[in-house]
């Protein structure tokens, strides 16, 4: 049989062509397409307007199975797509892209789940999409992570052979995250340092942003491929701004009007927060354009500083109040004696050696003076 | 190798190292210099010492470099005064004032103070820039200059100037990626750093020496510094 389109899927759901229509430009937004105006286009071949390729889509192909898999992680980013501010997005990713394993979604467990897992890989062998949650680990061959009694390595290898791509979300999925944190005892890594034959696409924060995560996999379901990465494999289309690029305190940052406290008159007022450490400048993510909860806010407009979530080492980046442009690695009292001192010691010791070779070469002299007057004691030579 | 990487490495190991050196090489030079001893003073003190040395900084720091006209040393060598001066200035201005400098103190003594309005600092660190500039011009074609000028003169020049350039275009937001740019500055700061304690630029502490001995000297005699 035949298998069912999105459109079809939709439809027989009650989903009018109108409502269709605006899920497509919803979507064609989301995933960053970009629209090419008539007047720009004028010699070049205009092509079909962005919603028109997603409704296109939508109605030839059939659903993109997704499992979903958790390593070490807090199922946050879990959390934050089922409680996504574009229900229509979560939905059509939750129920009908769609979700065919997820721990901590799904209704069946133990080995029903297990098994439902093992046919969907079977039956979609290179099609699905793998999502990754949470740090896989490499100390003692993953067992600090173990799922129906296989380590994490093995897990995430077996179902990564027969994926058609590899989704990263949360800092956990793509650097490590906070079980990488130092001192990382159970090795944990990223998961494209461990898959290299499968294309892989991160999507950092903590939590990542639920519309970051669906428009990826959308942008796979309607265009067939990940979209385009910058060096750290995270999507252009979000990661290709930094939260600084975009901030609406940006203005007091350029005047230099910073608050100095939480509680100062500058918070008051809504100054910039880079002195209370926000990390907005190097931190690349769509948080200042696509917000959360339904575009209500996000950390910096709340009042809060940028903790940097979706960077490699954000947790070990230095503290998250401490100003960025102060050094991760502080002199602490203790060493600064020590290495005071051991300048002192080698300045004094090489000075000693000096005075030792003075006072010898004085002696020298002296001797060589005393000689020469005993040799010929006629002569008066300046010595 | 990634620019985030790299940034964590300058920011981290790097300056760290950098610092290690600067605090160790500086401590090493301030006990060279003062154990190289000074003769027994057999003189009679004619005046004050304290005093001397009082008026040689106020005069130093405060009173001669705004009215520089005064003194023959400027009217022989008006363009060095100046450049040099306003360098001299703006490194202190930015360094001391400029926010992200400020959080550097902070984290390094515990306590920060507030900046100076960012296009101030902005008008300032572009004026040290480009007396730097024109002082290596300077450098590059004064016949007597040249002469003088030894290997070194040229590494103390690079390693201040790179500071000052990748500074002023991160806090501009010019040209590069935040992360590279801030990489760059780091790395050049630690450059700094590491050679500081070896070269001409110890002069920032080393001034105080001279500049306290010398009023110090005039005072004894009772003459003004």
């Amino acid at each position: 049989m035949k298998e069912k389109t999105i459109y079809e899927h939709l439809r027989e759901k009650g989903l009018s062509r109108r409502d269709f229509m605006k899920l497509c430009g919803t979507i064609a937004g989301m995933m960053g397409l970009e629209f090419v105006p008539p007047v720009k286009a004028l010699g070049k071949t205009l092509g079909p307007s962005p919603e028109e390729v997603v409704a296109q889509a939508l109605k030839t192909k059939p659903k993109v199975p997704i499992i979903w898999l958790e390593f070490q992680d807090c199922a946050g980013c879990s959390e934050a797509i089922s409680r996504s501010s574009s229900p229509l997005l979560s939905n059509l990713v939750l129920n009908d892209i769609a979700i065919e394993y997820h721990e901590t979604l799904m209704a069946a467990a133990g080995f029903q789940a297990e098994k439902a897992k093992e046919e969907c890989m079977k039956k979609y062998f290179g099609k699905y999409v793998l999502v990754v949650e949470g740090s896989p680990t490499l100390a003692d061959d993953g067992i600090y992570c173990t799922v129906a009694g296989k380590s994490n390595l093995d897990l995430l290898k077996e179902a990564a052979a027969g994926a058609a791509a590899v989704i990263a979300t949360g800092n956990c999925a793509c650097f490590g995250g906070i079980p990488a944190a130092h001192p990382n005892p159970t090795r944990a890594v990223g998961v494209a340092d461990l898959i290299k034959d499968k294309p892989v696409v991160n999507i950092p924060g903590c939590p990542a942003i639920p519309e970051v995560t669906t428009g990826t996999i959308l942008h796979f379901l309607i265009l067939g491929q990940l979209p385009e990465t910058d060096q750290l494999k995270r999507p252009l289309p979000f990661y290709g701004h930094t939260v600084h690029d975009h901030c609406l305190r940006r203005p007091f940052y350029e005047a230099g009007k910073f608050a100095g406290s939480f509680d100062d008159e500058g918070a008051r007022k809504g100054y910039c927060l880079y002195r209370l450490g926000c990390k907005g400048p190097t931190t690349y993510n769509a948080c200042a354009g696509l917000k959360w909860e339904r575009g209500l806010s996000y950390p910096v407009q709340s009042g809060h500083p940028c903790l940097g979530c979706s960077e490699p080492h954000f947790w070990d980046g230095g503290g998250f109040y401490q100003g960025q442009s102060a050094p991760i690695v502080r002199l602490d009292k203790s060493s600064t004696a020590t290495l005071v001192g051991v300048g002192v010691a080698a300045g004094a010791a090489l000075a000693g050696l000096n005075a030792v070779k003075k006072s010898r070469a004085k002696k020298d002299l002296k001797k060589d003076q005393s000689q020469a007057a005993g040799s010929d004691p006629g002569s008066k030579k300046e010595g | 190798m990634n620019w985030t990487n790299i940034l964590n490495f300058s920011r981290g190991p790097l300056l760290h190292v950098a610092m290690i050196i600067f605090v160790a090489g500086l401590s090493y030079r301030l006990v060279r210099v003062l154990l190289l001893g000074w003769a027994r003073d057999r003189a009679k003190n004619k005046g004050s010492k304290l005093w001397g040395v009082i008026v040689n900084y106020l005069k130093g720091l405060f009173v001669l470099p705004f009215i520089p006209w005064v003194r023959r040393t400027f009217r022989h060598n008006e363009l060095t005064f100046i450049a040099g001066g306003l360098f001299h200035l703006s490194l202190f201005l930015v360094l001391v004032f400029g926010t992200a400098h400020i959080l550097v103190w902070k984290s390094l003594w515990g306590f920060g103070w507030k900046g100076l309005p960012t296009p101030i600092l902005a008008f300032f660190s572009a004026a040290g820039i480009i007396s730097m500039i024109v002082l290596l011009i300077n450098r590059l074609t004064h016949p007597v200059l040249k002469m003088l000028t030894r290997f070194p003169v040229w590494i103390n020049w690079l390693v201040v100037f790179l500071p000052m350039i990748t500074g002023f275009i991160m806090a501009r937001h010019l040209w590069f990626r935040y992360e590279v740019i801030f990489s760059l500055h780091l790395i050049s700061v630690s450059l700094l750093l590491i050679w500081v304690p070896f070269g001409r630029i110890s002069h920032f502490l080393f001034y105080f020496f001279s500049k306290t001995i010398h009023g110090a000297q005039a005072g004894k005699r009772a003459v003004t510094p």
